[in-house]
């Protein structure tokens, strides 16, 4: 008896976290198809009439489009030059024994540990000199270079996993360095291409510390930065700025929904020996 | 592999922005002249001041930009140390303007625009360097800090605009039992609070008297009027709204502007604001009252900033039309009608009812630590807000509260070192 | 020349790798450093000052007080959300370990947090926790409770728990999944001989499962530390730069923010780029430090199994 209270309670607690994690999000959801009267006057009943001006508004006026449209274009050209750098890099230091090999994997390796904001003021000054301020590679470049120490270590682990064999095989066969890579070693870690680009997929997307710093245009904006400038401007408009978040949040939120496999073995990758 | 290579070449050549080649070349004669500021909102109305402009000088034309207000100082100061600074700049006032003309970065005006002459003294302090004395700026707005009522409320109420602190007090009892807000005043966020010390303490610490003592360093921040003053600000906690500690700004303007509060302590600059999002709101304007009928009142006044022109522009000559034209009456009135603003040139009349209210109940006194005490760290602002937070919210007293700010200010205020 | 190249292809895979990590992360990690042994004017460089900077920091009115207030709140963020998340968070991976198709449908809600970025949390939150018309405020009166109405996030003594706990709240779906992963990491056959042995439940977590997990514990513990003392996005977005009320809120990073690049609602200059780099030095050692010892720690637990 007392066994089946207890999974009654343990049940009722993971209900009630349920509801807290989720609970939120719905109202913000629901929120964004109400008028603004409405929130304050009836924050948790369903929208008397579902109407997508908010959102129609949200991404005219307020330049949502343009930012929804900066910050795919930045997260995905950061991906392109993530992935080409780190697979290159991890295959050289996993198939090739240097001098520096393991003094350059360390060097990778202390970067996760180490987060590139508290190196601000000079990458500032940087992109200054660069003439990068204000330009959509300054936040590109950025991201990818802090992509780099875990993406370098996914990465070695896969290509270690390869057996040496095939490559020789193909260096028999008359197939340069370059193509050995490009044809049998690429093709074989496509799953971990998946998992790099998922796991730095939503901090790019959700940064705003350095677009903040660098991003002056509106033109330029990504859409956490946007987000920032909309609600000063429309701090009194509570259904558009529901409706703002609703478009901020929703590409993440779908692209766990479609692939929580791929993002759970990425997150967990770093985090457990195995 | 060879496709994908050319691909990124490809989509980091067309990344590669292009605005930051600006084509300098353009019609023959044409002179373009770069022109920043902060006022992200006013970016139509200035497209027209500049059009206007464009009516009398068509070969100068000027490319109006926009920082976001919390960015403008670092961009345009990084800018100028890197030679790349606009020709026309929109400058903060006082202490926000005095470091980039200490540095040599911008051209004085004294001699170049005889129209400043007519600026009255204190709109002018706004855009002079202490160091030298010089003008720096042709200001463009001032701001009064005083109480703004709900006129249609007050009528009916039966209220009148309170001639002495405790009538002052009354009607704030009076709303309260009406089931209304009398202040919308919150603390939430730290700078409202030094609207709020700026439209109420003068009356209490003496307006333009005290100001000059403290300033020349012969009274302190711990001084018997700094006490009363801030014991009158106390006094109106119980009119706050509910909860006032969690209020922030924008809440204050919703209670005002949805006619759920009467009366606010804040800058005239939020009437146009309120017109925008409920133009039937009445606003009528009101300075705080004394003790009695024949204590002196005070509101606070400001100077928001002015235009200046960067030492190394290239065309001074026609930069200096432009900011010519920015003094002048006709550029005054626009400025108001277009923005709400009260317009710094002399002589311009707010058109709008409300702002005209403010000017003609005003007693101005300069606003007191935007106007002397931001010319170091910690400015006098930052102790100012933040140590009034703490008060407000019960946490620190009076005594602790102003021997903070003297400490604060101390640290690199000469007059108090002595 | 061409026999080199072939002798050392490595060289060329490692090149963009190496240009762009050393270019943009090294590099500015290490100037940090650097930079914060010199006076500034803006963002120009001065003269050599030595240890002046951080002396400024760690001794000198203004800096001093609020240095040691941001640490403190920042080691009180770190354990309020490491105690949280070792109890409660461990339990629930626990649970979710069952294999039950109930469990899946509570991960994926746990984790949905973790998706939404710090902005739209900040916001988000900040309109529900508005004392006047936010959601919470309405959801107590409805159910009768409206003396607990309170203005958390503008009291000092309730703003830095309000806001460890929405930070919280969109993380700890995180740790729940990275312990769920060490739990199944753990073999099968473990427990079931224990069980053979006539071991307990209890027995099984505090001698099995605890010990084996411990590395995962640790692991996550170094990363929440990292994370937590670089917090800036919900102090910022809900707080204003400088921490309100009263500095309650302020962080290490809206501290070095500030003193970095100012704030115009106090005519703050920004650019104290000495100083602002001395506190990101400092704040470097300190998660230098937590993470070396941290990983220390980690390999001495780790048992072979």
């Amino acid at each position: 008896m007392t066994k089946k209270i207890l999974v009654v309670l343990n049940y009722m607690f993971l209900t009630i976290l349920a509801v807290i994690s989720i609970y939120p999000i719905f109202i913000m959801f629901i929120s964004s198809f109400k008028t603004t009267p409405e929130i304050f006057f009836n924050p948790f009943n369903l929208p008397k009439k579902w109407n997508f001006q908010n959102f129609i508004k949200v991404w005219n006026e307020a330049n949502f489009k343009v930012y929804f449209l900066n910050s795919v274009l930045i997260t995905i050209s950061s991906l392109i030059i993530l992935l080409f750098c780190a697979s290159l890099a991890a295959y050289a230091l996993a198939k090739f024994n240097f001098k520096f090999n393991n003094l350059v994997f360390m060097i990778f390796l202390a970067g996760i540990m180490i987060p590139i904001r508290l190196g601000i003021v000079p990458l500032f000054i940087l992109m200054r000199d660069l003439n990068l301020l204000d330009t959509r590679l300054s936040l590109i470049f950025t991201y990818s270079a802090s992509g780099m120490p875990m993406s370098v270590f996914l990465f070695t682990g896969f290509f270690k996993t390869i057996p040496s064999e095939l490559s020789d095989a193909a260096r028999v066969d008359g197939c340069n360095e370059f193509q050995i890579f490009y044809k049998i070693m690429l093709p074989l870690v496509r799953p971990a291409l998946a998992t790099v680009a998922l796991v730095n997929f939503v901090p790019w997307w959700n940064d705003f510390f350095f677009p903040l710093l660098f991003i002056r245009s509106d033109s330029l904006k990504t859409i956490q930065l946007g987000m920032t400038i909309f609600f000063g401007q429309y701090m009194t408009d509570w259904a558009s700025l529901f409706a703002g978040m609703v478009i901020a949040s929703i590409p993440m939120i779908i692209l766990y929904l479609l692939m929580s496999k791929q993002f759970i073995s990425g997150l967990t990758a770093g985090a457990v020996k195995g | 592999m060879k496709k994908f290579i050319l691909f990124l070449t490809f989509l980091v050549l067309v990344l590669v922005p292009v605005t930051n080649v600006i084509a300098a070349v353009g019609e023959k004669g044409v002179i373009e002249l770069d022109f920043w500021s902060w006022r992200t909102e006013d970016i139509k109305a200035y497209q027209k001041f500049i059009s206007e402009f464009n009516k009398e000088y068509p070969n100068i034309h000027i490319n109006f930009t926009a920082y976001r207000n919390t960015e403008y100082n670092t961009i345009l100061a990084t800018a100028l140390q890197g030679g790349m600074g606009p020709d026309i700049i929109q400058l903060r006032a006082y202490g926000g303007m005095e470091p980039l003309a200490n540095a040599g970065f911008l051209l004085p005006l004294d001699d170049k625009i005889p129209e400043l002459e007519n600026f009255p003294e204190y709109v002018l302090e706004g855009a002079t360097s202490r160091r030298d004395g010089k003008i720096y700026g042709v200001p463009f707005a001032v701001q009064h800090v005083l109480v703004l009522y709900n006129k249609r409320l007050f009528n009916e109420l039966h209220l009148e605009t309170p001639k002495t602190w405790e009538e002052f007090l009354n009607t704030a009892e009076k709303i309260k039992n009406a089931g209304y807000i009398p202040f919308a005043n919150g603390t939430k966020d730290a700078w409202t609070l030094e609207t709020l010390f700026g439209g109420v303490a003068p009356t209490f610490y003496g307006g333009d008297e005290f100001y000059e003592a403290v300033v020349s360093g012969e009274k302190t921040f711990e001084s018997e009027e700094m006490k009363r003053a801030l014991e009158k600000i106390l006094e109106l906690r119980p009119y706050l709204p509910r909860n006032y500690t969690g209020v922030g700004y924008t809440d204050m303007q919703i209670m005002f502007a949805q006619e759920m509060a009467v009366m606010w302590v804040a800058g005239s600059y939020e009437i146009g604001t309120i017109k925008q999002m409920n133009p039937a709101v009445e606003i009528g304007a009101f300075i705080v009252p004394g003790e009695t009928e024949d204590t002196p009142a005070y509101s606070s006044i400001y100077v928001d900033g002015s235009y200046g022109i960067n030492a190394d522009c290239k065309y001074i000559e026609e930069a200096t039309k432009f900011i010519r034209f920015t003094a002048s009456q006709k550029f005054g009135q626009m400025f108001t009608d277009e923005l709400a603003q009260i317009s710094a040139v002399p002589g311009v009349e707010p058109t709008d009812k409300a702002l005209r209210e403010v000017v003609n109940v005003a007693n101005p006194t300069p606003f007191m630590m935007l106007t002397a005490f931001r010319y170091g760290e910690p400015s006098g602002s930052t102790l100012l807000q933040n140590e009034l937070q703490a008060l407000m919210a019960g946490t620190q007293n009076i005594e602790t509260t102003l021997r903070k700010i003297q400490q604060g200010i101390a640290t690199w205020y000469e007059p108090f070192k002595k | 020349m061409k026999k080199w190249i072939q002798k050392h292809p490595y060289l060329f895979f490692l090149l963009p790798g190496v240009i762009l990590y050393g270019l943009f992360m090294i590099y500015p990690l290490v100037s940090a450093l650097g930079y914060s042994f010199f006076s500034w004017d803006g963002f120009i460089r001065k003269e050599f000052i030595g240890f002046e900077n951080f002396r400024k920091v760690l001794r000198e009115y203004p800096y001093k007080e609020k240095f040691w207030k941001a640490l403190g709140h920042n080691a009180k963020f770190f354990l309020t959300t490491f105690i949280l998340q070792t109890t409660i968070g461990l339990y629930i991976a626990i649970q979710l370990n069952k294999e039950k198709p109930v469990m899946e449908f509570f991960q994926a809600v746990y984790f949905l947090t973790y998706t939404l970025s710090m902005v739209v949390v900040g916001f988000l939150w900040l309109l529900l926790l508005n004392p006047n018309w936010g959601a919470v405020s309405q959801f107590l009166s409805l159910i009768g409770l409206e003396k607990w109405v309170a203005p958390w996030l503008g009291q000092e003594s309730t703003a830095l728990n309000t806001i460890i706990l929405i930070n919280f709240w969109r993380w700890f779906g995180y740790p729940v999944l990275v312990f769920k992963a060490g739990l199944q990491s753990i073999p099968q056959e473990l427990n079931e001989a224990a069980i053979v042995d006539g071991a307990n439940k209890w027995h099984l977590f505090r001698y099995i499962t605890l010990p084996l997990l411990k590395p995962t514990i640790i692991m996550v513990t170094i990363l929440t530390f990292i994370w937590d003392f670089n917090a800036f996005e919900l102090v910022f977005v809900m707080q204003g730069s400088s921490g309100n009320p009263h500095y309650s809120t302020d962080l290490l990073a809206t501290f070095f923010y500030r003193t970095a690049f100012g704030d115009p609602t106090t005519g703050a200059a920004g650019g104290n780029i000495g100083v602002a780099s001395a506190i990101a030095v400092v704040m470097l050692i300190i998660i230098g430090f937590a993470s070396y010892f941290g990983i220390r720690i980690m390999q001495k637990s780790e048992i072979e199994y």
